[in-house]
């Protein structure tokens, strides 16, 4: 059961062309990741799914086109995007951006027990749990910025270039944790990622982009296999 | 000793006024991040919008509520319309916007009721009652309740409830509030309003002790602006205590300090300001924000 | 304003322009009525006080309400020592420095805070300016204000009281105007530019925000002195009511109206100042303050650059009629390579939203 269908998206900063017919599929539950340099339109990718880019061709999310809905309704429906650079709430402590995360939710105790379950997932958030976000590491805020995205108990996670600025074994152990919040939650996931590497020990299958084009599609270990992806991507 | 215990008093009295515009200033500036310098205009309309009321035959406490009511319509209406705009663009835009405004609506309030002063009812009695030897006039002592209760209702507000955390989010980082499905422009539009409505509170606090005229607030503004900075900009609490602070070191100080004087005595809480600042550049209770590049 | 090539490139073309233009404006003052040439002289004067602003909000981006306490100080100054009959080279240059000196005092501590901070502080120099302007009364008259008649037309010279103040603020702003244009466009220039547009990228590239926001606050404060000067030459009396907080409010308007950090949008703005009171006194003097408001608001939303940008946008506009816009829009799309996009890629989105200043 297909969740989240790309057809031919198009999407425009000013005059430039940055998408420029990305096609890609989502399944229930499973997880895909965008790979690509700089530059080839994957933030942009997940920018106009969330609606924060005004974006062409289609959109489609359980079947209905999305394009064109605020981000907050993107949001309602159940989207969760992690934006780059992680989008924290610097002068709020770590509890209250679990608490903003779970803005939309009504149930009290399920937020509660979903902080709990956050908190046993990121170790770390619950040592700086009264302290303001902006005290926190680099990857503590990247746990943070995940930790608030399923605090919204989304359908699908849209996650940004995780490991950016951090560490590599520090950007390691959060993508491990991320993968077991989807083993442990089933929540679909679409990854963009520089690093190839980490990117495999997440998804299921991924597409790389060029210049806002998909040039290869896969399973993890069909582009594992690959010359040029391992070239280009995963260093050697 | 009488003299004293009167001037400390009168002076919480008055820095209780300074501090509901301040309150609502920071409010604006806890949902959206800017300074709106057009609060005091704001609150001299809303104190014109009550005496009309009460001049069309209403009790005062009535046309004091329905005024609070109309500015918060107001307040989220000008967020809307004016501020909408300019408020994720260049922060010193969005001053001179705001400082636009304040002229604007200061010749509104000109234009429909000229600068003529008007008499405005004081919500409470003048009588004095003796407290150790000083006589104080129940307005100061009601003066000041009213602003201890916004001040916890804010800080309650704030601190303990989804609404205040939502505005708080919003002001440090609207694009992800939104993606968090936060809906940023109603927000706004609510911390406007209530800012406004808190507006309202003041002018009707201080009308009946400056009369209304449009320009009524000026003063106000810069002890409630002087005051905000004091506070470290973001706390409620510690906004409301530099305000008292400075509403009781003025009234001192004009009586103590022989060159300041009654004339002079504005510039006390910018030579407060001055000196706390060059020793704690995050103000009294405001929290160092560490800007990472 | 004339950016087409050739012909105005050419060093003797443009050096001819300017000569004639010199001249022209020399000739002004003879040839015009004494009311006319009065209007010019206070529309030269307050276009000082907004370059003066200009400086510091317009090229630096700090925004300041204390504009109107310089030029207040600098004809303070001026008329307490041309009633004491010092020497008009020594008046000129203490009605320049003691505002400069005032100013940097005050930039020293405002430019620590940072953010608005510059904007609510200088907003208490026109509120405690007033009641110390009265309180100082042994050397500011008091509420009475001063009056000094020193700048009447030498025997010499022939001319009349008004062609003579004329020619003084013509020399005297001309040569402000000319030194802050330089000063704009220079290093120092540049370096404004950049704290203004981000203050961490400044700092990064060794530029100090404080130490640039100071010089651009004590740089408009001395230029604020030359305008007070100016209005002591030109109206002859100054009293607290010279540098009221609603003056104050009206110079930033005043910047903001004819074009912020823009030169020719200072003389605007001086214009401004000076004829838009007088006009909306013809209609109801009630409504001046409710039209300024309104004007300034229009500007913002509609004409961000001010009156300057007014030429420039109207040619877009006709530009953008004509039918070539739309090609213009594919080719750059079509056309952009690889690196455009991955610049473009990282630029923030959903925006949308103008700045509200250009340049």
């Amino acid at each position: 059961m297909t969740l989240l269908e790309l057809q031919s998206v198009t999407a425009f900063y000013g005059p430039v062309q940055v998408l420029d017919g990305v096609s890609l599929s989502v399944p229930e539950g499973g997880a895909v990741g965008i790979l690509g340099a700089n530059g080839a339109g994957k933030t942009t990718t997940l920018r106009s799914i969330s609606g924060t880019v005004r974006a062409g061709g289609r959109i489609l999310y359980d079947g209905a086109d999305i394009r064109g809905k605020r981000p907050e309704q993107v949001a309602a429906m159940g989207i969760a995007h992690v934006p780059e650079g992680r989008g924290g709430f610097g002068a709020l402590t770590v509890r209250e951006n679990l608490r903003i995360g779970a803005y939309l939710r009504r149930d009290r105790k399920g937020v509660e027990s979903d902080i709990e379950f956050v908190l046993e997932l990121f170790p770390n958030l619950r040592e700086r749990y009264k302290s303001h976000a902006s005290a926190l590491s680099g990857g503590e805020q990247q746990m943070l910025a995940v930790g608030r995205a399923f605090m919204a108990k989304p359908r699908l996670l849209l996650l940004d270039e995780a490991s950016l600025g951090l560490a590599p074994s520090t950007a390691m152990t959060v993508y491990d944790a991320i993968a077991k919040l989807r083993r442990e939650s089933g929540i679909a996931m679409l990854v963009v990622e520089q690093n190839a590497n980490l990117a495999f020990r997440l998804v299921d299958s991924a597409t790389v982009l060029e210049t806002g084009r998909n040039v290869l599609s896969g399973t993890s270990a069909e582009l594992k296999g690959m010359d040029e992806i391992r070239r280009a991507y995963l260093g050697g | 000793m009488g003299q004293f215990i009167q001037l400390v008093v009168d002076g919480l009295s008055n820095g209780s006024i300074y501090a509901v515009l301040a309150l609502a200033i920071v409010l604006v500036n806890q949902a959206t991040g800017l300074i709106n310098f057009a609060q005091g205009g704001m609150a001299v309309f809303s104190a014109y919008i009550t005496w009309l009321l009460t001049e069309h035959g209403l009790s005062l406490i009535l046309a004091i509520l329905l005024s609070v009511l109309a500015s918060f319509v107001l307040g989220a209406l000008v967020e809307r319309l004016v501020m909408r705009r300019f408020e994720r663009g260049d922060p010193d835009t969005a001053v001179v916007v705001t400082i636009g405004l304040l002229t604007l609506i200061t010749g509104i309030c000109g234009w429909l009721w000229t600068y003529n002063n008007q008499q405005f009812r004081s919500l409470f009695s003048l009588t004095t009652v003796s407290i150790f030897g000083a006589a104080v006039s129940i307005r100061s002592i009601g003066t000041f309740a009213v602003i201890a209760v916004i001040m916890l209702f804010l800080q309650a507000l704030f601190l303990g409830t989804k609404f205040g955390l939502a505005l708080r989010a919003v002001a440090i980082n609207p694009k992800s509030a939104a993606l968090s499905g936060l809906p940023v422009g109603r927000l706004l539009m609510a911390g406007w309003g209530l800012a406004a409505a808190l507006g309202a509170v003041a002018g009707a606090l201080v009308a009946p002790q400056l009369t209304l005229t449009p320009g009524m607030m000026d003063t106000a503004l810069v002890y409630a602006l002087a005051a905000v900075i004091l506070g470290g900009q973001s706390s409620p609490v510690g906004v409301v205590v530099a305000a008292w602070l400075i509403g009781v070191v003025e009234n001192l100080a004009a009586v103590y300090v022989h060159f300041i004087g009654y004339d002079l005595k504005v510039a006390v809480p910018f030579i407060l300001t001055f000196v706390v600042l060059v020793v704690r550049p995050q103000g009294l209770f405001g929290r160092k924000v560490v800007a990472r590049v | 304003m004339f950016r087409s090539p050739g012909l105005f490139s050419r060093a003797w073309v443009r050096r001819a322009i300017t000569a004639i233009a010199v001249i022209a404006v020399l000739a002004v003052p003879l040839g015009f009525d004494e009311y006319t040439n009065q209007n010019l002289a206070r529309i030269g004067v307050f276009a000082v006080a907004v370059l003066g602003l200009n400086v510091v909000m317009g090229y630096t981006g700090q925004v300041s309400l204390g504009q109107i306490f310089f030029v207040g100080v600098g004809a303070y100054v001026t008329a307490y020592g041309a009633t004491h009959g010092w020497n008009i080279g020594v008046v000129l240059v203490a009605s320049i420095l003691i505002p400069g000196v005032i100013g940097l005092l005050v930039a020293l501590a405002a430019a620590r805070l940072g953010g608005l901070a510059i904007a609510m502080l200088t907003l208490a120099l026109p509120i405690v300016g007033v009641p110390l302007a009265k309180r100082l009364s042994d050397y500011t008259g008091g509420s009475q204000g001063l009056s000094s008649a020193f700048s009447s037309a030498p025997e010499w010279s022939g001319l009349y009281n008004d062609q003579w103040q004329l020619y003084v603020v013509l020399v005297v702003g001309g040569a402000v105007f000319l030194l802050t244009r330089n000063l704009v466009r220079g290093k120092y220039g540049r370096a404004f530019a950049i704290v203004k547009s981000n203050e961490a990228v400044a700092a990064s590239m060794g530029i100090s925000p404080y130490r640039y926001k100071v010089l651009a606050f004590t740089v408009a404060s001395l230029i604020g002195g030359v305008s007070g000067f100016l209005y002591m030459a030109v109206v002859q009396f100054t009293s607290p009511e010279t540098l009221s907080l609603g003056h104050s409010v009206t110079l930033l308007a005043s910047m903001v109206i004819g074009g912020s950090a823009s030169i020719v949008g200072s003389l605007l703005g001086g214009a401004y100042y000076v004829l838009a009171p007088q006009l909306a006194n013809h209609v109801d003097p009630n409504t001046t303050e409710l039209l300024q408001g309104a004007l300034l608001l229009l500007v913002l939303f509609l004409l961000p650059g001010g009156l300057v940008s007014l030429p420039r946008v109207i040619a877009r506009k006709l530009r953008r009629n004509r039918p070539t816009g739309g090609a213009d829009r594919q080719q750059s799309s079509s056309g952009a390579p690889a690196r455009g996009r991955k610049a473009v890629e990282e630029a923030p989105t959903m925006s949308g939203i103008p700045t509200g200043r250009p340049e």
